[in-house]
């Protein structure tokens, strides 16, 4: 029993990391009805803004009170990142045929990372991300489980994230205009909003989660790297897709179903095809399986049949 | 001569190009022919004269009256502009009723210059002095300029379009074999350049002077001409490819890159039929061509092969292409009910599925099968009777090293590939992936059978990848995991769109750019990836129909161009008249 | 009628095409008489290992020890009337990048010996390129036994494969004890299932069975991954009183860190894939009390080490030796006093290949490390075993043994 609950921690704390990614896949697709391939690198850049911002600003400093302005820096910079991406590879593409800016996509994918690779000092290794108090060192223990704390982290920062989220698309007019884009955007740009503006909106809101889940998995991996996009961004895409791309409560239950079915595929599926070396495969063959079977995932899509 | 058609001005300059070209001073005048043509003479002159001091900089750039190859490439292109001049008026003004010289001059001197400036600051960067640059350099950079001032006060004449030019058989084919013998000197010459520099400055001037004559309309003809004698292209091409390995003096180092190209450009072919015909979105490609190695490893020689079958090597290419078709099947089945975006997804899914299911049967983590992560090494050479592909051979008393063996080998089944992509595209079977890839829905009305045709692209292409497969583990010595990964596959998608969807010469184009090029610029190797990534978004943006594309294929990306529509309709209706 | 202009132009690019094809070979002809006149001839040692990404550290250690002894050779004009020169190329680590690596340095006709690889699994894939161009091949820090000694144990595969490190037989065998002496006897196993890893595990547990202790949990975990939460969690329950890790610092070292963020506090152990100080930076402040093994005395403790650190400090190095230095510095100096013999008569580099491969299993002289020598499969007879311990943030040596 112990161990079940264990992984269900584990998975919640994974579940949490793809869900806050996959935001901004669903995001940008409920309004573009693109799959913006590259958010995983938004999501790497942001860790290694948070790091860059800890350097310069603060190196040797491992109090609590540092923490907001990391991740404030990571999201400054992913935000960044995700805003000049829009306005110079995909906006030039809209209309273009699909094949253009998933294409496109590849291209920043691979051209994010080797920068960062490049011209980040010490990037072509791992980097450590620094210890902070409060939220990494030795584990919490609860009734026999062991909650690591930036695990807390993680998850506190879903919550939050959630409920702002949640407060911004229903409750402000931007959010409102975002909703109303993705339901009709001709329709929307009559109605005087500005559609350019909300899908750079899009885009920044996507990016900013993102820049929050870089800061989190630097701190419960103690290291980051120029690769921990690639498969991040593919895991959270499947998230999107399970919950329903173009759906944000969507994007939150499939992070978090996600997370749970690798973590209890690593403890329970028995024999050879088990254990941790499998986990990706059978995330990989739950992603095909929604996608054959029930391509509107599990809440539904926003936006059915965009082939 | 069907004198009826209209004379179409084809799109030479691009539309935003005009206006500026047009406030260029003395445009127009009557000393633009003049002062182009003594830019011309100086750029031949300057080319027999001596570049630079020192002799070691960039081969021997030194001595008066004996040009090396980078200076002749100025001579060239010289002759070149001497020859446009004379077509714009003069002599050859014939020909400039059909061709626009006055573009290509443009571009002639565009190049000219730059490839003047970049050998100079060369030689000022590599002997730390623009002082030892010689008088002939710099006469030769003035010729340039010169050049380009006089091509861009001429105005172009109104032409006809190229694409009804007639002219005798037996002229295109000579022209078609002095073009492919030309690829094969200028690719020998580009291969043996060590130098990095010398390398780059030699595919600027090729660059260049194949820009010039896109413009000037010569490659429209080529277009029409290799159309027409398609046979002798192919086979001249083939002949090319052969003769290749016997102009490396027995080197194995440009031959490993050459196999390299081979395998790449056969496993890109194979994706063509997917993505371009089908119009079906790959992103895991690559598991095919490891699916094809890894069954050349398991049952070769290896001594660490792990299932103790070893059948003769044509039934391992045929089990190797067996299982990647299967492969494919099994890939392509969820085009039933996915496409589009979602399709590349399940794709990519599966690619990674692939990768991970490797490293991972050691016997720990399933059955030992590959070894995992470490992969399976020491794989031996082919052996065909008493041919071994090891060893190096005599022919002709031309060494052929290990590499030239298996270039060999794979030219045959790229030959296979080839031909099989042909015949596939002028099908009923090609027709059905067209009707498909423009409108699923449509086709399907029309009682196209478009599951079945689906999978048959899957599996087809799957199948030529893992034929590839097979030879590449043999070619390899070893076959590991990592090979597979996602940005192999975006590679082989790379080399497909850069080149031109749906046609065999741009992706055999493709795959040359994209692994010869890393490999001669040594320079930029560490910041390879990142001009990777770059120059899909360039294309994307503003070429997204790929370096040689297909008239039709270009139109699907530009919608609104109604030139380009009414001059394809135009040949089609021709092409019909002929017919009838 | 246009025909005949079209025709004119035809021939005018035909013209060209031949003055194109006068583009040639005149460079060599002039360039190549400079070098071939009194000086010395050139042979090469090349260097294979990973001078980039997360195992550079060490590769840049092997790559300057290997510059040194070249340079000492040159000056002390070890060999007359050859110049040697060092050629490094970069195996990043990988399999493939490592076997295109060692194809350039076969293909270059001045290479006679190679110092290299790091990574067991990478040189399982040079070793077939190097044997078939005779080139030999020296590892500083391969320990997999199947390097030598084939797949069945008993057959050397390559004749011209050697090592101036122990292997991971005697390595996993002193492991087990040393763990067994520091009062654990339960212990968990992951291996990152690579040629080095899987071996180091698969030796360390039948020596730590055969001693009394038990294996309570074996994991696996793939080499490109991250986040190793959920293995731990999986091991955790069976209690171990230590991990063993096969493979290397850029994963021991968070996975240390994530065991003790985890819940796990127990020391993390693994082999000289992790020796090295980037494997506390990783693992960070809760990493005291780790344990390692690493093949030879800590180059610090002997008269050799000693005069090695302190001419690699003179030649001011960007990178410090690492823990393979003094194994390179000896496995270049291995192949430079083969080439005492082998070069003497040669007429060039590449006809002294074979020569030289004999020379190497026979060379015998005093090196950084100990007793330069070659057995019969190619592997040192030297097998001293260093355990070593995380104190105070820095590896502290616990003891040394020779356990051949």
């Amino acid at each position: 029993m112990t161990e079940f609950l264990q992984q269900i921690v584990n998975g919640l704390t994974l579940g949490s990391l793809y869900a806050l990614i996959a935001v901004g896949y669903t995001v940008v697709y409920g309004i573009v009805q693109l799959i913006n391939f590259a958010h995983g690198e938004v999501f790497m850049i942001g860790a290694f803004g948070a790091l860059a911002t800890w350097t310069v600003l603060f190196k040797g400093q491992t109090g609590l009170w540092v923490l907001p302005i990391m991740v404030l820096g990571a999201v400054l910079v992913s935000v960044l990142t995700a805003v000049v991406m829009e306005r110079i590879a995909y906006r030039p593409l809209r209309g273009a045929p699909r094949l253009a800016p998933l294409i496109t996509a590849i291209g920043i994918s691979v051209f994010l990372q080797e920068a960062v690779r490049l011209f980040y000092p010490g990037a072509k290794s791992k980097l450590t991300f620094p210890e902070i108090e409060v939220v990494t060192g030795s584990a919490l223990s609860i009734g026999g489980l062991q909650i690591q704390r930036a695990a807390i982290f993680t998850v506190g920062a879903l919550v939050v994230s959630a409920v702002l989220l949640w407060f911004f698309v229903n409750r402000t007019r931007l959010g409102q205009g975002m909703q109303a884009v993705s339901q009709d955007p001709d329709t929307a740009q009559l109605m005087g909003i500005n559609v350019n503006r909300i899908i750079v909106i899009a885009f920044a809101v996507g990016a900013a989660l993102a820049a929050i889940a870089g800061v989190a998995q630097g701190l419960l991996n103690s290291n980051i790297d120029f690769r921990m996009g690639f498969l991040a961004g593919l895991k959270a895409f499947t998230a999107a897709v399970l919950g329903g791309i173009g759906n944000i409560q969507g994007a939150v239950v499939g992070g978090l179903t996600l997370g749970i079915a690798e973590s209890m595929a690593t403890q329970f599926i028995p024999g050879q095809f088990g254990g941790s070396a499998w986990k990706d495969v059978w995330a990989f063959v739950l992603l095909i399986l929604v996608l054959v079977f029930r391509p509107q995932g599990l809440l539904g899509a926003r936006v059915v049949d965009r082939a | 001569m069907s004198t009826s058609t209209t004379d179409l001005t084809p799109d030479h300059d691009d539309h935003e190009a005009v206006p500026l070209l047009e406030r260029m001073p003395g445009r127009g005048s009557a000393a633009a022919w003049p002062l182009a043509l003594v830019g011309a003479a100086l750029l031949i002159a300057g080319s027999f004269l001596s570049w630079s001091f020192p002799d070691d900089v960039l081969g021997d750039l030194s001595v008066n009256f004996y040009p090396n190859g980078l200076q002749l490439c100025v001579v060239a292109l010289g002759i070149a502009a001497v020859i446009f001049l004379l077509a714009y008026r003069g002599p050859l003004s014939r020909l400039g009723d059909w061709l626009d010289a006055a573009s290509a001059l443009r571009w002639i001197g565009l190049g000219a210059v730059i490839y003047m400036a970049a050998t100079i600051i060369a030689i000022g960067w590599q002997t730390g002095a623009i002082l030892n640059v010689n008088p002939g350099g710099w006469i030769t950079l003035i010729g340039a300029l010169l050049l380009l001032a006089g091509s861009l006060m001429l105005v172009s004449r109104n032409t006809r379009d190229p694409l009804f030019a007639k002219t005798s058989s037996w002229f295109e084919i000579i022209t078609i074999i002095v073009l492919l013998a030309l690829v094969l000197f200028g690719a020998a010459y580009a291969l043996g350049l060590e130098d990095a520099v010398s390398f780059a400055l030699f595919l600027l001037f090729a660059g260049m002077l194949s820009m010039a004559l896109t413009k000037a309309g010569v490659f429209t003809w080529l277009g029409v001409v290799s159309q027409k004698n398609r046979q002798v292209l192919m086979f001249g091409a083939f002949a090319v490819a052969f003769l290749f390995p016997f102009t490396q003096g027995g080197s194995d180092e440009n031959m490993s890159i050459a196999t390299q190209v081979l395998i790449f450009a056969a496993t890109a072919l194979g994706l063509n039929i997917v993505v371009g015909l089908a119009g079906l979105l790959d992103l895991g490609y690559i598991a095919f061509l490891g699916a094809g190695a890894y069954v050349g490893a398991i049952l070769s020689n290896s001594a660490f092969a792990t299932i103790g079958w070893k059948p003769p090597f044509i039934v391992v290419v045929l089990i190797g292409a067996l299982v990647s078709a299967i492969l494919g099947l099994i890939i392509g089945s969820p085009t039933l009910r996915v496409s589009g975006d979602y399709l590349a997804i399940v794709t990519l899914a599966f690619g990674e599925i692939f990768r991970f299911t490797m490293g991972n049967l050691d016997g720990n983590n399933g059955p030992d099968l590959t070894n995992g992560p470490n992969g399976i090494p020491a794989i031996p050479d082919l052996k065909f009777g008493s041919f071994d592909f090891g060893q190096p051979h005599e022919v002709f008393g031309i060494t052929l090293g290990r590499f030239a063996n298996y270039y060999f080998l794979l030219l045959v089944i790229a030959a296979f590939i080839i031909f099989v992509f042909i015949r596939l595209n002028n099908s009923r079977i090609g027709r059905g992936w067209v009707a498909i890839r423009e409108d699923e829905k449509a086709a399907e009305a029309m009682g196209v059978n478009v599951f079945g045709l689906k999978l048959f692209a899957f599996a087809g292409g799957a199948f030529l990848a893992g034929m590839a497969g097979t030879v590449k583990a043999h070619h390899d010595v070893s076959v590991t995991p990592d090979q597979y990964i996602f940005l192999e596959s975006a590679f082989l998608l790379a080399a497909v769109v850069l080149g031109g969807m749906g046609t065999v010469a741009g992706v055999l184009v493709g795959a040359t750019i994209l692994k010869l090029l890393p490999e001669k610029l040594r320079f930029i190797a560490d910041y390879r990836l990142m001009i990777f990534g770059l120059v899909l978004v360039l294309m994307m943006r503003f070429r997204p129909e790929g370096l040689i594309a297909s008239q039709r294929r270009k139109l699907e990306f530009h919608h609104d161009d109604e030139d380009l529509a009414q001059r394809i309709e135009e040949v089609h209706l021709e092409e019909a008249e002929a017919k009838a | 009628m246009a025909q005949r202009s079209v025709m004119t132009v035809g021939a005018s690019l035909l013209v060209a095409s031949l003055a194109l094809a006068g583009c040639g070979d005149r460079g060599d002809e002039t360039s190549g008489t400079g070098d071939t006149g009194g000086d010395a001839k050139v042979a090469k040692i090349g260097v294979i290992a990973p001078l980039s990404g997360d195992l550079s550290a060490l590769g840049k250690g092997i790559q300057h020890s290997v510059e040194l002894a070249v340079k000492q050779a040159n000056d002390s004009k070890a060999i007359p009337g050859w110049t040697l020169e060092v050629e490094a190329v970069d195996d990043e680590g990988k399999a493939e990048v490592g076997k295109n690596g060692a194809t350039k340095l076969a293909a270059d006709d001045q290479i006679v010996g190679v110092v290299g690889n790091l990574n067991s699994s990478v040189s399982q894939q040079t070793q077939p390129v190097f044997a078939a161009a005779n080139i030999t091949q020296i590892s500083p820090a391969n320990t997999g036994p199947s390097l030598t000694r084939g797949a069945d144990g008993n057959t050397r595969p390559y004749k011209t494969f050697f090592r101036t490190c122990t292997t991971d037989i005697a390595q996993g065998g002193f492991a087990a004890k040393f763990l067994i002496e520091q009062g654990i006897k339960t212990v968990a196993t992951i291996h990152d299932k690579k040629t080095y890893g899987q071996g180091l595990v698969q030796y360390f547990t039948e020596a730590y069975k055969a001693a009394g202790g038990t294996v309570v949990a074996a994991e696996t975990i793939n080499p490109d991954e991250s986040n190793y939460a959920p293995v731990v969690s999986k091991v955790a329950p069976s209690k171990p009183g230590a991990v063993f890790y096969g493979g290397e610092y850029p994963q021991a070292g968070p996975l240390s860190k994530q065991m003790k963020a985890g819940g796990l506090n127990v020391p993390l152990m693994g082999g000289d894939g992790i020796y090295d100080p980037k494997f506390i930076e990783l693992a960070g402040s809760t990493s005291n009390n780790d344990l390692a093994t690493s093949v030879g005395e800590p180059t610090e403790n002997t008269e050799a080490g000693k005069k090695f650190l302190a001419e690699y400090e003179a030649a001011k190095f960007a990178e410090p030796a690492a823990a393979y230095g003094g194994y390179s510095y000896d496995a270049a100096n291995a192949i430079i006093e083969a080439l005492k013999t082998s070069l003497k008569d040669a007429e060039d580099a590449k006809s002294a290949r074979q020569a030289t491969v004999d020379a190497v299993g026979k060379v015998s002289f005093d090196g950084v490390t100990g007793k330069v020598s070659f057995d019969e499969f190619g592997d040192t007879l030297v097998k001293v075993i260093t355990g070593y311990k995380v104190e105070g943030g820095k590896w502290a040596s616990v003891k040394s043994e020779n356990v051949s």
